[in-house]
């Protein structure tokens, strides 16, 4: 492998935010595509982050660092590789739903969604169904995230799910869903496409919708 | 009369060393044997006491108390029982072996089998095995009691069972043994003829070896 | 800005007030004033007199002026260092500081592969060694068993001679009599490189025990005469039991126990004024109901931080004792019994903690048990590290930064400190369920095993000096000529 797509591996595992941009640089300098950069460059990178994580072996604070320096190449390489018309990984859009002010849950969600290639459109908190429904006919994103902390708001990721078919989107998006509260079997009875436990494993099923 | 019997019991139950005295000096007067206040009094008294310890309903200073009172029973009692020619659990020479200062595990023992009935002579720590054997030439008894707290002076137990043997005296007693690091195996090994893991069963395991004798 | 950056303390227990601690000193001193000890060696009664002390037969009494001098001879603060210079591994003694290693001498050992209990044998050494060389909360060794199958008289030798190849950390180094002792040491200064050498960095600490209550045996004079003759760093450890060798109160154990202790101390500073001197021991109680000495007893931790209290009030460095279980088999009580009383030694700041990965009373030795209290200890010291206050740990600026509903995971302070203001477990398990349910619904036992096996099928200790090698063999080829001989 070429000593540049190393070097963005290796700053993507350290988390060298700062170097992201004229790494990125310099590989599409040295005539490498945006979708190499991406394949042979980030993804290898994060995907070392993903399984130190999951060995204990690297924490959350330096996996957001990786997720964050993923994103700073991605925002260079991302115009690129839609120009050429190349596989992104996809975009998502994601909330905390209605009556419900939990945010940090989903931020995490977003930045491991984010350094695992999606394009993620956080659209904040306390969002009513009729917000998520909008945010898909303006981003037209692959999957939507909805996370809820509390037995009594969890129950407005069915009203949302009902709110997008009524709409006529069910069918345009995968529909993920987390948070303490919901299991596997909420997942299935409210007719969610899936359920993570924690951000890693969403990062994971998400990626899983688009490949 | 059951009724002093059942004081005796009592008395040695709750460990009042003065009470039985006075009842074992009573019961005498009013003429009943000293088997009878023996065996339907004392003896009854410790077999509850060791049913009680063994449950966890008695601790060790309590059975020490009842074990002192059947000691002040049997002082008044063994010598009119020796008289009478009546059957008697016998005498332990008791010691810690040579080497070994540690005094404590071997006093639990000694005062354990006294209270099951034994008479004991207690020989001390750091005791050589030529001082048990002029022990039992100087006391008859029907058993040794050795301990050793040490993995270095247990060793000193083999010594004395050897001596034994070559004094000839090995066939007049049973030995038995204990100790924190002795087990059953050593104690075959060294060929002592029983072994006990705490005071209880030391006492236990004298009240077998005469009566197996 | 603020200022008040001086007092540093963590956190830690004091169990006794001064006025009480003032009341203990004054009966210790009365004791071996008035009731004094018995002293069976003819050379230490002679250094004794020599001192100052009141020789009748065996029996000795110490005016207190005497043993004031000789408290005030013994250092506070010193150090034991590592054999391979790895100062990681060096156990700075001194005010604060709380160290724990395993203990020595039980007769069963729980087998590494089938978990049974059964006699400790000298293949079972190397193996304690290197546990304790890997576990990071593991700062000094003991052997954790009697070696039942050399010569009996050679346990002890046998043990450092398996333990000292197998750990840089340093031994706590027990033996049966002076000729153990020097071939002990013999090996100890090799690594060292001489006698000098070793007196600059001690690399080992002796140690060796009197009688409850208040008898010094021969055994144990020689040993503490040979170690003080040698400058090497010496703990004097009685293990009186409440209720059967000393008192039954905490109070009465105490006053006892380190009068048999300072005995001892006495003699050492007369042969070698300064010698590092550890008072101790282990302090418990009889169980009035099992007979057994109880290493699970609360009374235990209470006695321990009591006397910690005493050694440190008079500047002594404490042995202490912990992370011990009356169970038989690594169980919920055995993680309980061992947890709390780390806690609670780490709490009282004792200096070396002891026995930990004892199990049965101290009758069966468990690397099971020890590789679960390395756990506890890390936990303990966590606590015991406590909070530091300071304008950058205060962090108003950056609550400032982030504000109402913001978060702090991207925040430079939180990347900061968040390795060093957390400690990590190595065992216990905080994934949510899924992810232990894909893990196989693993048990802290199951973890535990694991992790014992994995230590001892990849860690590699430093190794020693090839001449020390060398040294090694010899001293056990002269000792088994020496007992063949017997």
């Amino acid at each position: 492998m070429s000593d540049i797509l190393a070097e963005l591996s290796t700053a993507v595992i350290e988390g060298n935010v700062d170097d992201m941009a004229d790494l990125t640089e310099d590989a599409l300098d040295e005539d490498f595509s945006a979708q190499d950069i991406l394949d042979k460059g980030l993804m290898p990178g994060m995907d070392h982050v993903g399984v130190e994580f999951k060995a204990g072996n690297m924490f959350v604070p330096e996996v957001l660092r990786s997720a964050r320096a993923m994103h700073n190449s991605m925002d260079l390489i991302r115009p690129l590789l839609a120009e050429s018309g190349a596989s992104m990984t996809g975009k998502m859009i994601i909330g905390t739903v209605k009556g419900d002010l939990h945010d940090i849950g989903k931020n995490l969600v977003g930045m491991m969604c984010e350094g695992a290639g999606f394009e993620v459109e956080d659209i904040g908190k306390n969002i009513e169904p009729e917000a998520f429904v909008e945010a898909v006919k303006k981003y037209e994103p692959n999957i939507i995230g909805m996370s809820a902390l509390l037995t009594t708001t969890m129950r407005s990721m069915e009203h949302t799910i009902k709110a997008l078919e009524e709409a006529g989107l069910r069918d345009k998006v995968k529909v993920i869903i987390g948070g303490a509260p919901v299991t596997q079997t909420f997942s299935d009875q409210i007719g969610a496409d899936g359920y993570a436990s924690n951000a890693a494993s969403a990062a994971e099923l998400a990626k899983s919708f688009v490949n | 009369m059951s009724d002093i019997y059942e004081r005796l019991a009592t008395g040695i139950l709750e460990g009042e060393a003065e009470k039985i005295t006075k009842l074992v000096n009573r019961g005498l007067k009013k003429g009943l044997s000293a088997k009878e206040l023996l065996d339907n009094g004392l003896i009854v008294g410790m077999d509850e006491v060791g049913v009680r310890f063994k449950r966890g309903d008695m601790f060790v200073p309590e059975v020490l108390m009842s074990a002192d009172s059947m000691a002040a029973g049997m002082t008044i009692l063994r010598p009119i029982l020796i008289e009478s020619g009546a059957e008697m659990l016998g005498k332990i020479v008791m010691g810690t072996v040579k080497g070994d200062l540690h005094d404590i595990g071997k006093n639990l023992v000694s005062m354990m089998c006294e209270g099951a009935g034994f008479e004991i002579v207690n020989l001390g720590f750091n005791v050589d095995p030529e001082t048990f054997i002029e022990a039992i030439k100087e006391h008859q008894p029907a058993i040794v009691g050795m301990s050793a707290m040490l993995t270095t002076t247990m060793r000193a137990m083999g010594h004395t069972i050897k001596a034994l043997e070559e004094a000839g005296l090995r066939d007049q007693v049973k030995v038995m043994v204990g100790g924190a690091p002795v087990d059953k195996e050593f104690s075959d090994a060294i060929g002592s003829d029983g072994y006990g893991s705490n005071a209880p069963s030391g006492a236990e395991l004298a009240k077998q070896l005469v009566s197996a004798a | 800005m603020r200022g008040n950056y001086k007092v540093n303390s963590g956190t830690r227990f004091r169990m006794l007030s001064d006025d009480q601690l003032e009341e203990l000193l004054g009966g210790v001193l009365h004791l071996l004033e008035y009731t004094g000890l018995e002293v069976h060696h003819e050379e230490s009664l002679e250094i004794l007199k020599k001192a100052g002390a009141w020789v009748d037969g065996k029996r000795v009494r110490i005016p207190s002026y005497l043993v004031r001098k000789s408290l005030e001879l013994a250092p506070r603060s010193f150090t034991i260092f590592s054999r391979d210079g790895n100062s990681e591994n060096d156990i700075i003694i001194g005010p604060g500081r709380a160290h724990f290693g395993p203990g020595p001498t039980c007769p069963n050992f729980i087998d590494i592969e089938s978990m049974d209990r059964r006699p400790y044998v000298k293949s079972d050494v190397p193996n304690v060694a290197k546990m304790v060389d890997a576990l990071p909360n593991i700062d000094f060794c003991e052997s954790l068993g009697t070696v039942d199958d050399v010569h009996h008289d050679l346990g002890a030798l046998y043990e450092f001679a398996g333990m000292f190849p197998n750990t840089s950390k340093p031994i706590v180094a027990w033996s049966y009599d002076k000729d153990d002792s020097a071939g002990i040491h013999e090996i100890a200064i090799a690594e060292a490189g001489g006698q000098d050498a070793f007196e600059k960095r001690p690399n080992y600490v002796h140690y060796c025990e009197p009688l409850s209550p208040l008898i010094s045996t021969g055994e144990a004079l020689d040993k503490l005469i040979f170690a003080a003759t040698n400058r090497i760093p010496l703990i004097f450890t009685p293990c009186p039991i409440a209720g059967g060798t000393a008192p039954v109160t905490a109070a009465g154990i105490i006053t006892q126990g380190a009068a048999e202790s300072w005995m001892g101390l006495v003699i050492a500073q007369a042969i070698q004024p300064g010698l590092p001197f550890f008072m101790g021991g282990v302090f418990s109680v009889m169980d009035m109901s099992a007979m057994i000495l109880s290493y699970g007893a609360p009374e235990l931790s209470l006695m321990m931080a009591g006397l910690t209290d005493l050694a440190h009030y008079v500047g002594l460095p404490l042995w202490q004792t912990g992370g011990c279980t009356d169970s038989k088999t690594f169980d919920e009580q055995a993680i309980i019994e061992g947890s709390l009383s780390v806690f609670f030694s780490a709490l009282s700041g004792g200096d070396m903690t002891h026995d930990v990965g004892y199990t049965e009373s101290a009758m069966t030795g468990s690397v099971f048990q020890l590789c679960a209290m390395d756990e506890a200890i890390g936990y303990s010291r966590r606590i015991t590290h406590g909070i530091e206050v300071t304008e950058e740990t205060l962090a108003v600026k950056v609550i400032d930064n982030v504000g109402p509903n913001g978060h702090y995971l991207r925040e430079q302070h939180t990347r900061d400190h968040y390795k060093t203001e957390y400690w990590y477990p190595n065992l216990c398990n905080r994934r949510n369920y899924e992810e232990w349910e894909e893990d196989g619904k693993k048990t802290m036992k199951d973890r535990t095993v694991a992790r014992v096996h994995e230590i001892l099928a990849t860690h590699k200790p430093t190794p020693i000096k090839p001449e020390t090698e060398e040294v090694i063999k010899k001293v056990l080829a002269e000792a088994e000529e020496r007992v063949k001989e017997d």
